[in-house]
């Protein structure tokens, strides 16, 4: 067969259009298509194991209710293998697939800090679980925030400590994670407020074996309560047994991985007694007790805030998405921003212009092992 | 000084699980010259096969115990065959490569049997641990301790006074020479790699109840361990047996009196520095070519 020129020309202007065809086909296609970051390996694979399973319940709902847009929603998973760099490759494996209308990122608010410079050049919608203060407050317009960021719980650690329990002399102890280190400067400004000290302010690195050191300056300090922020469950179960076994028996108040799952098997009896802050309640309101039933029923676990987010994510979103009437980011968005008074798991959500749907925290304690629901705090400004 | 104590305790303690992984990694570098970056994975399967038996099967402690070496012993045979034999002729490095590969391959395969879920396992004794005065001595801690001076008992014993002990020996000396003196080497290294397998898993099973089951745990542990091995001179047993100790009390001391967010900065600070100044390490013989 001879190659002629006009042959050749229209050959090669249907290869260079045919990427094009294919993509807008795949927008048209009969699914529409989120995309997901969560750790399936790593030291927060369980927790990811959660954050999808809450996904998962969210979605089944809103396609048996007839999905977004007259479509099927499709979740599309990547592997953040719980590491900045992990996130960074998985977000960019799923931004390149144009269909995908909106993301589902991290509970962590470092891999937040790692994948948000991308999702400003992406220009989509991207729902996240970090609870930094400065996540929804470094310019990013596309990050939306379901769970209540730290700002709150250090107030609500504050107050409870100060005014409930009545102790005023603080040890601090944190991850020097960009989650640890911004909740216990959050819990400092906090404490700072309304008159309490703070006797020691303690960071740790995530994934230590021993916290000995640790548990022992805390000793030292003559700290008459101790709070807490802890990112990773294991470290955290490490830290209250040796609490425990090195004789600090004062008051303990905690973020909210001192009330997960995770950190209750782990630690087990050492946490008996503790106070936490908890987005996910499960006793909180009925929107909280409906969640609870589902996710028990699917899991066969009991619920926690690793798979409340997710789940709310994904109501809310689809609801945006439904509302807005088309898939554009900026229609998205504003959708988003209109939420006011919905009661999801976690609370209810009254998105302000930063992209923050959460403004309080339930307070929670842990007696022998059960998680009771003690009060909710919000705040107005 | 009560302070003092207390860390050196926990210092001892957490170096003695170091040491007992790093005497995993001598052995088989001086068997096949070549490092095992598998080895901290021993750890972590030998742990989650014991909490397979004791704790989801109910089965006795000690029974799922012997069970988990015996399941160990046989991971090491299957390592020896599968990624060191075949390379055997090759150099040191595909064979490294192997191991880290293999590496990667046993922490998958248990995620993907076992699920992410950080596991607990009870210690070996009803009682957490003792007041002594005014330190708390872990009885678990105390257990690995006392573990690591008697296996290092063992091995002295082993190899300085059986005669397969001395085949040993000799296999790491000169593979050819041993050959020629009627040693099975092939049989001493496919040894060297089930002993190792299980020194890995007798420091998994003792470190779980401290540190839970997880997946992590083995790279964790593994990653001090060759910093130990390091610090003691490749290849010496004594070495391993003081770096990993020393690693453990430096970075407990560094941590409460320096900083506690740069504790293992302090393990990996010596390291270089022995990699600068004694790179044979502390008991390692100095190598030279000669002209």
């Amino acid at each position: 067969m001879k190659l002629t020129r006009r042959g050749f020309s229209g050959a090669l202007a249907a290869s260079l259009a045919a990427p094009a065809f294919i993509s807008r086909a795949g927008a048209q296609g009969t699914t529409l298509k989120l995309g997901m970051c969560a750790p399936v390996t790593g030291p927060a694979a369980e927790q990811g194991r959660y954050a999808q399973t809450g996904a998962k319940i969210a979605l089944d709902a809103v396609n048996k209710a007839g999905g977004v847009l007259g479509k099927q929603v499709e979740l599309i998973i990547e592997d953040d293998q719980t590491t900045n760099p992990g996130i960074v490759l998985a977000f960019s494996k799923l931004a390149a697939q144009e269909d995908i209308v909106a993301f589902l990122g991290s509970i962590r608010s470092t891999q937040v800090h790692a994948m948000a410079p991308d999702v400003l050049k992406l220009g989509k919608p991207v729902m996240i679980g970090g609870t930094d203060p400065a996540l929804t407050h470094m310019g990013n317009q596309w990050l939306f925030r379901f769970r209540p960021n730290d700002s709150y719980s250090g107030r609500v650690l504050a107050d409870y400590g100060v005014n409930t329990l009545g102790k005023k002399k603080w040890a601090i102890v944190h991850s020097t994670d960009a989650f640890g280190t911004a909740g216990g400067k959050a819990l400092t400004e906090a404490l700072g407020k309304i008159g309490a000290t703070v006797a020691l302010d303690q960071g740790y690195a995530n994934q230590s074996q021993d916290f000995t050191p640790v548990v022992l300056a805390v000793k030292q300090s003559g700290a008459d309560i101790l709070g807490s922020y802890f990112t990773f469950e294991n470290d955290l179960g490490i830290f209250a047994r040796q609490l425990r076994q090195l004789g600090v028996n004062v008051p303990y108040v905690g973020s909210p991985s001192i009330v997960n799952v995770s950190a209750l098997k782990l630690a087990g009896p050492a946490l008996y007694g503790t106070f936490g802050v908890a987005d996910y309640a499960e006793d909180s309101s009925e929107a909280a007790k409906a969640y609870g039933k589902l996710y028990r029923e699917a899991a066969k676990l009991p619920p926690d805030n690793q798979s409340a987010w997710t789940y709310d994510a994904i109501t809310i979103l689809c609801a945006a998405i439904n509302k807005a009437g088309k898939t554009d980011p900026q229609a998205i968005r504003e959708a988003i921003l209109a939420t006011k008074g919905h009661a999801g798991a976690e609370g209810t959500y009254n998105f302000d212009a930063n992209g923050d749907g959460l403004h309080g925290y339930n307070v929670v304690k842990n007696d022998k092992g059960n998680i009771l629901f003690d009060k909710h705090i919000d705040f107005n400004d | 000084m009560d302070l003092i104590l207390q860390l050196l305790f926990t210092g001892i303690g957490i170096g003695a699980v170091y040491a007992l992984v790093a005497l995993g990694f001598v052995l088989i570098f001086r068997a096949t010259n070549v490092v095992n970056f598998a080895q901290g994975e021993f750890s972590m399967v030998a742990a989650f096969v014991m909490v397979v038996l004791s704790v989801d099967l109910g089965w006795p402690y000690w029974v799922s115990f012997l069970l988990s070496l015996c399941a160990m012993a046989l991971v090491g045979a299957v390592f020896n065959l599968g990624v060191y034999y075949p390379l055997r002729h090759r150099s040191f490095l595909p064979v490294i490569i192997a191991t880290i590969g293999a590496s990667i391959f046993l922490a998958n395969s248990v995620l993907a049997l076992y699920g992410p879920q950080p596991q607990v396992l009870q210690g070996w004794f009803d009682t957490p641990g003792i007041q002594l005065g005014p330190v708390y001595l872990d009885s678990q801690y105390l257990l690995i301790i006392a573990v690591t001076i008697v296996l290092v008992a063992f091995q002295y014993w082993f190899f300085e006074h059986t005669l397969l002990g001395k085949k040993l020996q000799a296999t790491s000396q000169d593979k050819e020479m041993a050959s020629l003196l009627g040693i099975p080497v092939s049989a001493m290294i496919m040894l060297t790699f089930v002993y190792s397998a299980l020194l890995g898993g007798i420091a998994g099973i003792l470190v779980a109840p401290i540190l839970f089951v997880s997946i992590q745990m083995g790279a964790t542990i593994a990653l001090k361990a060759f910093a130990a091995t390091i610090i003691g001179g490749f290849g010496d047993v004594a070495g391993a047996i003081i770096g990993g100790l020393a690693l453990g009390v430096i970075e407990t001391f560094g941590a409460a009196y320096v900083s506690v967010p740069y504790k293992d900065g302090f393990a990996f600070l010596v390291l270089v520095l022995f990699l600068i100044f004694r790179p044979q390490g502390l008991f390692g013989e100095r190598v030279a070519e000669k002209a």
